[in-house]
């Protein structure tokens, strides 16, 4: 049977046809991009995530940015930056940060990790189909990378006053971000046959 | 070249959610994707209600995230309170005229490109418009790709403040405006989600 496959953005039905690497099938009414090319198994994909664990790690253990002022170092990470906008209702802004710097960043890559380490397994996770829709609305609050271009306004607009330095973190967010971003190209139709692979 | 024929034409409905083109007879009785087990409609619910009511919440929001200061400074130069365009104005007199540009992209021309192009489609297919719909298709999927951009200068006061709590130099406090500001980028995102761009094709005849 021919895979039909429906566009998001005006509904056109199209005829699947098979993609070689670095092909994209845009659609042929309006060019939304309706599946691309994607490369990796199930076992490249938890290699994938396990470095973005390990990247997100970093990220929030050690310093993005740190100033030293007579002495006096101060550092700040994603932790810090939440923190400092927790000032009585301002905190509003704080969760915000926290949700779409830390939280979603860190759930797309937990449960990203938990649904295929089972697929490598050849085994259906637990809970995955509330997983794959949880991500797929997860999604689009996901800011690491607005993050990172945060923290690099940040240090050319304080090196003027300050000696400001970047820590690991940066090159951390830098990391996570093009490793979300290869992740982030994969098509949700794609994800669904790359994530169910169960024993047949 | 076979014509181009939407989903209903065919007897078929999209899972936006997982991509799964599903048969309509399949949702008979249990209208949700027997893949994923979204619940699944022919188009969004309140699409344009949803959009158009996130649209003005976020356009109210943007008067006092401008008006009100996002950030309150105490050094050797004094106290000051600071807003988004005091601070892009004082980059440019400083000669950083690249900062002073990328954060007046983030935090002026993507909010106001956002709400004059859900606007502009709000209103076009209000009004049944066959026209540019290929180009309105692209504006919505700019529209939804630079969203989340604007959470830019609430991320910098994050971080400046957090740099500056107890420095010598000063010290530097965020304060109400910034609370608006990522209100109005919720509030920009939540309505270009709430569209639904399939509503720019559809035929009244």
């Amino acid at each position: 049977m021919n895979t039909l496959l429906i566009c998001r953005d005006c509904d056109t039905v199209h005829r699947a046809a098979p993609l070689q690497r670095g092909d994209v099938a845009l659609c042929r009414r309006c060019g939304a991009v309706l599946a691309r090319y994607f490369g990796a198994t199930a076992e490249s994909g938890l290699a994938l995530i396990t470095a973005a664990a390990i990247f997100f790690a970093i990220a929030n253990l050690t310093p993005v940015l740190s100033i030293e002022l007579a002495g006096i170092e101060t550092q700040a990470n994603v932790w810090y930056a939440v923190r400092s906008l927790a000032h009585g209702w301002i905190s509003v802004a704080a969760f915000g940060l926290a949700f779409t710097t830390f939280l979603v960043p860190g759930a797309q890559i937990a449960l990203l990790f938990w649904v295929l380490a089972f697929a490598c397994a050849h085994r259906r996770a637990p809970g995955f189909a509330p997983i794959m829709r949880l991500m797929h609305h997860l999604r689009p609050w996901s800011m690491s990378e607005v993050f990172l271009l945060g923290a690099l306004v940040a240090i050319i607009k304080l090196a003027n006053w300050v000696p400001i330095s970047a820590g690991a973190g940066v090159w951390a967010i830098a990391a996570l971000t093009l490793v979300l971003a290869v992740l982030g190209r994969c098509d949700p139709a794609t994800w669904w046959s790359l994530a169910s692979r169960a024993r047949a | 070249m076979t014509a181009l024929r939407q989903s209903f034409e065919l007897g078929l409905v999209l899972c936006r959610t997982c991509g799964l083109a599903l048969p309509r007879t399949s949702l008979q009785g249990d209208p949700r994707c027997r893949r994923c087990r979204s619940p699944i409609e022919h188009r969004a619910s309140f699409s344009m209600e949803m959009t158009l009511a996130w649209l003005i919440a976020g356009m109210l929001l943007y008067i006092p995230a401008n008006v009100l200061p996002v950030m309150h400074t105490n050094g050797l130069l004094g106290e000051e309170d600071s807003t988004i365009l005091g601070g892009i104005l004082e980059f440019w007199r400083a000669g950083d005229w690249d900062i002073a540009l990328l954060i007046f992209t983030a935090s002026v021309a993507v909010p106001f490109t956002k709400f004059i192009a859900i606007a502009l489609l709000l209103v076009t297919v209000r009004w049944h418009s066959r026209w540019q719909q290929h180009q309105r298709t692209t504006l919505y999927r700019i529209v939804e790709f630079i969203g989340y951009w604007s959470m830019l200068d609430v991320i910098v006061v994050a971080i400046t403040s957090a740099l500056m709590q107890f420095s010598a130099l000063g010290t530097a406090e965020p304060r109400a405006g910034i609370a608006f500001f990522c209100a109005v980028v919720v509030a920009t995102m939540a309505s270009a989600m709430s569209f639904d761009p399939r509503l720019i094709w559809d035929r009244h005849t």
